[in-house]
């Protein structure tokens, strides 16, 4: 699971330090998530392709509003590529052993790394309890709680500390109601209720609401329910849900036949076919990079190119879910690699 | 009847409208044909874009790179009524209201058949409280009402709209009520034989454009021109760059008669008697009556305070409109923004028992002046829009209804024939209904054309030689009759004759497509034949990924496509990379 280092938030910079750390840990999540995601083959597992899409967007959505909290107390974000497998950054684990992260195929193991990531601090027991050993190691936190210290620090700032309007993304464009900018401590507090909710769910006293501020159904959970294969349903125990009766249907068979970490994979034994598609998966996260990067830097339309960019990059990602290594009982998805091309660009 | 009937849930929200504009230009495009109008260029598409681009400045083109995408967004169920009541204390409300459809409208040029095609809607979460509604039909727009805010003077902002769908109860609805009252109720009310299955209602208004309330298009219009120009600066940047508006709804759902039409409203109707008013539809039974003014009452200013009608009366008049016998009243307070928010605009009066509901209604201010005045009698098309190809033998049927009820006896229709505009009257005939109310028309098709057809059964109903279409008294049918191009579907099926005749207007008019696909690519094109078919494929006209979007493909164009997907495989040579696909996604346009 995942535990971050809880670092003493006592000046501005600390909190930029901080928002940038968090922003690292939503970009983080994205390669794992999109790569199960598009290892789904077309046609199967409808359910759980909603399901993940509807995670990825949301982190990324997170990202954008860290982005926006970071802007408005004057840090300048950098979009961080990070290696695979590798932990997210900050993570020292709930023993001090980060946990590492993979690009994993649709599949068990890549649900249960999506909830390890996303697994809230008071993880309710549908359908299996288990205790946390949290208290023994107290500079570690979740990100919920991660986010609940910055956001204690950020309420401590006078108003002077906020900038308004500087280079903010707002949803006039893609995820109406979703993104917004952040001129005020009451705003930031906001996008990390939102954050801290979509990824856990609510707490209300003791009682732990896997929905969200928005009555939707937190990640952790929506993992879960593919993992279980069973929709996550009210019900009248005393933890008020249950995964199930009703199956979510999942089947594991419609996942590509992929490895896994492409990044750490050889493909200079590959067929040139395969290797083209590496070639143009990782031009594409390139190109997402650099436009992402213009974007959150306050560039008029920018954040149109980057999620044309995001096109882009499915498109090379389900196509190189299709082409056969030498194995040709093996695909690979896109290993996420950043490679800027010496003349500046990604191509 | 309808949504007016108890048990009912509210909902309120927001919109985003995302539609690609360029079409609505009949110097872009031709829509008898279906056809994209391309400037005289040697790469037609690339000019054509450009010019779309230009006309964000030039000609009011406001989203020339939209997807056409409608999705709710902040919307959640906020109430509900069951026995007369406004009620907000179940677990049901605070649920998510889920809708994303694809908003076309089957006259490209004008705003009277606005349509949202979708796969399904969800009110709640799976698992949880939940109403499940995959789609039976489109939403259709009706009674357009072009002075719901004549202060949010921002195109389409002075506007509102009903919106309305229904699911039937045998095609997947499903509701899961655990200890909801709320929809325990409506679960039980949908058992009766004679509810179909439910009914969404609701009304779109406020919307904005520019992401900036306070632009508006009347001149000087300096700050819209200032938006205008640098939403054109950033796409000639290059990148996806849609450029959605946003709009409020507020809604309701409720239980679908047998008999009443599905995609609007049919209870018994009132039209406005005073000007900058909308049409209200009303259902009375025992010592209830319930009006439904979501459509009805304008806003004055950008804060949405609804104009103050001081305290009106509810009443029945003889047929001459005299010999007002005093219903029910209300006041500012049942119709002002709070109510409004609160009711989707249904306000329930109590009526004394016994009251003679057979004389029409009136609805008057305290100067004993009319406001809205019932027509008894409404022809209603059963399907309001209509979709066929030239050569077909399509009757579209007419339901007469006498306050809200279907008219089970003859009754003359005038019957309007209008261009596809709705302002110019092209024919008139005087026919008759069946003895079931029913009229059956025949439709023409002879050739691709938009046609509208207004059926009269009063003399408040008509339209006008000067006016054409009044939206808040006319009901009517438009009919969209796609070209045979049988010419087309002769065609050799060459990578060029494909491109020039099927994609290549796609490829021009919506810019979002590169998103997934190269159109000019016949490499591409190839590898998504099995894709390509599946959401060009008739059978699929409703659903919410079908292709084209605005549905203008000929039979003969769907031949000539079909034939080029079935045919041997392009040579490879012919494949863009996605490298090269990579770059020219980082181009502007223009170079």
């Amino acid at each position: 699971m995942i535990r971050l280092q809880s670092t003493p938030l006592n000046t501005v910079k600390d909190a930029q330090t901080r928002l940038q750390l968090a922003i690292g840990v939503e970009f983080g999540t994205l390669p794992p998530y999109l790569y199960a995601l598009y290892s789904i083959r077309p046609g199967t597992n409808a359910a759980a392709r909603k399901n993940l899409l509807a995670i990825a967007l949301q982190e990324m959505i997170h990202m954008c509003l860290d982005c926006n909290v970071l802007n408005a107390i004057g840090g300048n974000p950098v979009i961080q590529v990070q290696p695979y497998p590798g932990p997210l950054p900050g993570d020292i684990g709930p023993d001090h052993t980060p946990l590492s992260l993979h690009l994993l195929p649709f599949s068990p193991d890549a649900m249960q790394q999506g909830m390890n990531i996303e697994e809230p601090e008071d993880k309710p027991d549908f359908p299996v309890r288990e205790t946390l050993a949290l208290a023994a190691v107290p500079t570690a936190v979740t990100i919920g709680q991660f986010y609940r210290e910055l956001d204690d620090f950020l309420k401590t700032l006078p108003s002077t500390a906020w900038t308004p309007n500087r280079n903010q993304i707002s949803d006039d464009q893609f995820f109406a109601g979703q993104i917004f900018p952040i001129d005020s401590y009451d705003d930031a507090h906001k996008a990390i209720t939102e954050i801290i909710s979509e990824g856990e769910g609510t707490q209300s006293g003791t009682t732990h609401d896997p929905l969200d501020f928005q009555s939707e159904v937190a990640h952790f959970f929506r993992f879960g329910e593919i993992f279980h294969d069973r929709i996550l349903t009210k019900s009248n125990d005393p933890q008020g849900y249950a995964f199930g009766p009703d199956k979510f249907g999942v089947d594991w068979n419609g996942a590509c036949p992929a490895i896994t970490d492409p990044g750490t994979h050889d493909f200079s034994h590959e067929p040139p076919s395969a290797q083209a598609a590496q070639k143009a998966c990782n031009q594409a996260f390139t190109n997402l990079i650099d436009t992402l990067q213009r974007g959150v830097s306050g560039t008029a339309g920018a954040l149109g190119e980057a999620v044309q960019a995001m096109f882009a990059l499915r498109m090379a990602a389900l196509h190189a879910f299709t082409v056969p290594l030498a194995d040709p009982t093996k695909v690979a998805g896109p290993a996420f690699l950043y490679q800027p091309h010496p003349t500046g660009g990604a191509v | 009847m309808s949504v007016l009937e108890l048990p009912r849930i509210y909902f309120k929200g927001k919109v985003s409208w995302d539609p690609i504009t360029t079409n609505n230009y009949n110097t872009n495009y031709d829509e008898d044909q279906g056809e994209t109008i391309y400037p005289n260029a040697s790469d037609k598409v690339k000019a054509f874009r450009e010019q779309a681009i230009n006309e964000v400045t030039s000609d009011g083109n406001w989203n020339p790179q939209g997807t056409h995408r409608v999705a709710f967004y902040e919307t959640a169920v906020n109430g509900f009524d069951l026995d007369g009541a406004i009620q907000t204390k179940d677990p049901f409300v605070s649920a998510a209201v889920n809708f994303q459809g694809m908003l076309v409208d089957l006259e490209p040029f004008g705003a009277f058949t606005s349509q949202l095609f979708f796969d399904s809607m969800l009110f709640g979460v799976d698992g949880g409280y939940r109403i499940k509604l995959p789609r039976t039909m489109r939403f259709v727009d009706r009674y357009l009402n072009f002075s719901r805010n004549r202060v949010n003077a921002m195109i389409a902002g002075r506007a509102s709209v009903v919106w309305q769908s229904s699911f039937a109860k045998s095609n997947g609805l499903s509701i899961n009520a655990f200890d909801s009252k709320a929809l325990q109720q409506l679960d039980r009310a949908l058992q009766s034989n004679d509810i179909l299955g439910l009914t969404v209602r609701f009304n779109s208004y406020r919307t904005i454009y520019y992401d900036d309330p306070s632009l508006t298009d009347v001149p000087p219009a300096t700050r819209y021109a200032t938006a205008a120009k640098a939403q054109q600066t950033v796409l000639n940047a290059g990148g996806f760059q849609p450029n959605p508006a946003r709009g409020l709804v507020v809604g309701v759902i409720g239980l679908w008669r047998a008999h009443e039409p599905a995609q609007e409203p049919c209870d018994r109707t009132l039209i406005p008697a005073a000007s900058a008013l909308g049409s209200i539809w009303a259902r009375a039974k025992g010592s209830k009556l319930v009006l439904d003014l979501s459509n009805s009452v304008p806003e004055v200013d950008q804060d949405l305070k609804k104009k103050d009608l001081g305290a009106l009366e509810v009443g029945t008049v003889d047929p001459d409109g005299t010999n007002f016998t005093r219903l029910a009243s209300f006041d500012y307070s049942q119709y002002d923004r709070q109510a409004y928010e609160a009711s989707a605009g249904l306000v329930t009066l109590d009526i004394p028992k016994g009251t003679d509901l057979t004389k029409d209604l009136q609805v008057r201010n305290s100067s004993t002046q009319p406001q809205f005045q019932e027509l008894a009698l409404r022809a209603i098309p059963v399907e309001p829009n209509i979709y066929f190809n030239e050569g077909d033998q399509i009757t579209a049927s007419i339901q007469v209804y006498k306050r809200g009820e279907p008219l089970k006896a003859q009754a003359p229709v005038t019957l309007f024939e209008m261009d596809s505009s709705g302002g110019v009257i092209v024919n008139t005939t005087l026919t008759e209904t069946d003895s079931s109310g029913v009229l059956l028309l025949p439709l023409p098709s002879a050739k691709g054309q938009v046609v509208a057809y207004v059926p009269s059964v009063n003399s408040s109903d008509q339209p006008t030689a000067q006016n054409g279409i009044n939206p808040q008294t006319c009901t009517y049918q438009y009919i969209r009759v796609h070209p045979a191009d049988q010419d087309i579907a002769s065609l050799a099926p060459t990578w060029a004759n494909v491109y020039e005749k099927v994609l290549a207007n796609w490829n021009a008019m919506a810019p979002c497509m590169d998103n997934w696909l190269d159109l000019k690519d016949p490499g591409q094109i190839k590898a998504y034949a099995p894709i390509i078919k599946r959401l060009t494929d008739p059978a699929n006209f409703e659903h919410y990924r079908y292709m084209p979007i605005v549905r203008d493909l000929s039979p003969g164009q769907r031949t000539l496509l079909y034939k080029f997907l079935d045919g041997p495989v392009v040579a490879e040579s012919h494949q863009t990379s996605f490298a090269d696909l990579s770059r020219s996604y980082r181009r502007p346009l223009r170079s």
